[in-house]
């Protein structure tokens, strides 16, 4: 079954000194989110969200539950997991690269097979997929301590 | 060019089926927002996902690229409206994926012949990175008017 989910934004002006707002998303989770090109762009977002900050969000998020449904499926359904997903982008070029770094909380799952699920859940979630074309997407994958 | 780098975190406890996870963006713009499996797939109960987030990111991008190309062509937008539809699907051999993104954009742009606003608008989801990254999997689709300003 197919699902839908959607999200509303509003920009005034241009697009140096306009600004936008993510006005709301379909589940109400969240919003309104103000952006803008300085926020964007600049190394200190003032507190304002990005395209690419969501991006990362997505990325993390999708790829935290591929995971813990392949380490269940296993037998070795995570205590805990902590991913964090960074986006590196280009003005003028884009999205170069992702970095993907889980920490976990498994019992029963040595590091070797630790890693062979979270490579699992790089190659094979939605989001994954849907951003093959990033140039570099890397993964760190650890066992908690 | 600078380097940006934005990040987010996510925690997440338990299985899929019954586990939980919570979301927080680097730049202190969201945080702890609640996920799970049966809201990702089914009604959403409030709770965000991943697809709802790239719906967000692609409306934050195209915007912005739009904004740009109406700038360049001498025409700055007094508003845009974007709303973009994004469908995760079920596809057989390849499981899930996220198959569409529907963007549906309203403008008012005072002083633009049509002609040169589709051609922004052209210009804009040729230029937005997401929309050239999501077609991965996705068919991105546009509709877009003018309105009277």
């Amino acid at each position: 079954m197919a699902t839908e989910r959607h999200a509303s934004v509003t920009w005034n002006g241009d697009l140096m000194s306009g600004s936008g707002t993510i006005d709301d998303v379909g589940s109400g989770a969240f919003g309104p989110l103000d952006v803008s090109w300085a926020a964007r762009s600049e190394e200190a977002s003032g507190g304002k969200t990005s395209p690419e900050e969501l991006i990362a969000a997505a990325h993390a998020s999708c790829f935290s539950m591929a995971l813990a449904h392949g380490l269940a499926q296993a037998g070795s359904a995570p205590e805990r997991l902590q991913t964090s997903a960074t986006v590196t982008f280009v003005p003028g070029t884009g999205i170069t690269a992702i970095a993907l770094a889980v920490r976990a909380t498994v019992r029963g799952l040595d590091e070797a097979g630790f890693r062979e699920a979270a490579e699992a859940a790089k190659a094979g979630c939605p989001v994954s997929k849907a951003l093959a074309g990033v140039p570099e997407i890397t993964l760190d994958a650890q066992l908690a301590g | 060019m600078p380097r940006i780098e934005r990040s987010a975190t996510v925690t997440w406890e338990g299985n899929v089926a019954r586990g939980v996870g919570l979301i927080s963006a680097g730049s202190g713009a969201f945080e702890q927002l609640p996920y799970s499996l049966p809201t990702r797939i089914g009604q959403a109960e409030g709770k965000t996902s991943p697809e709802e987030l790239l719906a967000a990111a692609h409306g934050g991008c195209l915007s912005m690229s739009l904004a740009s190309e109406l700038t360049t062509a001498g025409t700055p937008p007094e508003r845009l409206e974007v709303k973009v539809l994004v469908v995760m699907d079920e596809v057989p051999g390849k499981g899930h994926l996220v198959v569409e993104s529907q963007v549906d954009i309203s403008a008012r742009v005072p002083g633009v012949e049509q002609a040169r606003f589709d051609a922004a608008v052209a210009a804009a989801e040729a230029g937005c990175s997401m929309s050239a990254l999501i077609r991965a999997t996705a068919t991105v689709s546009i509709e877009s008017r003018l309105e009277a300003s």
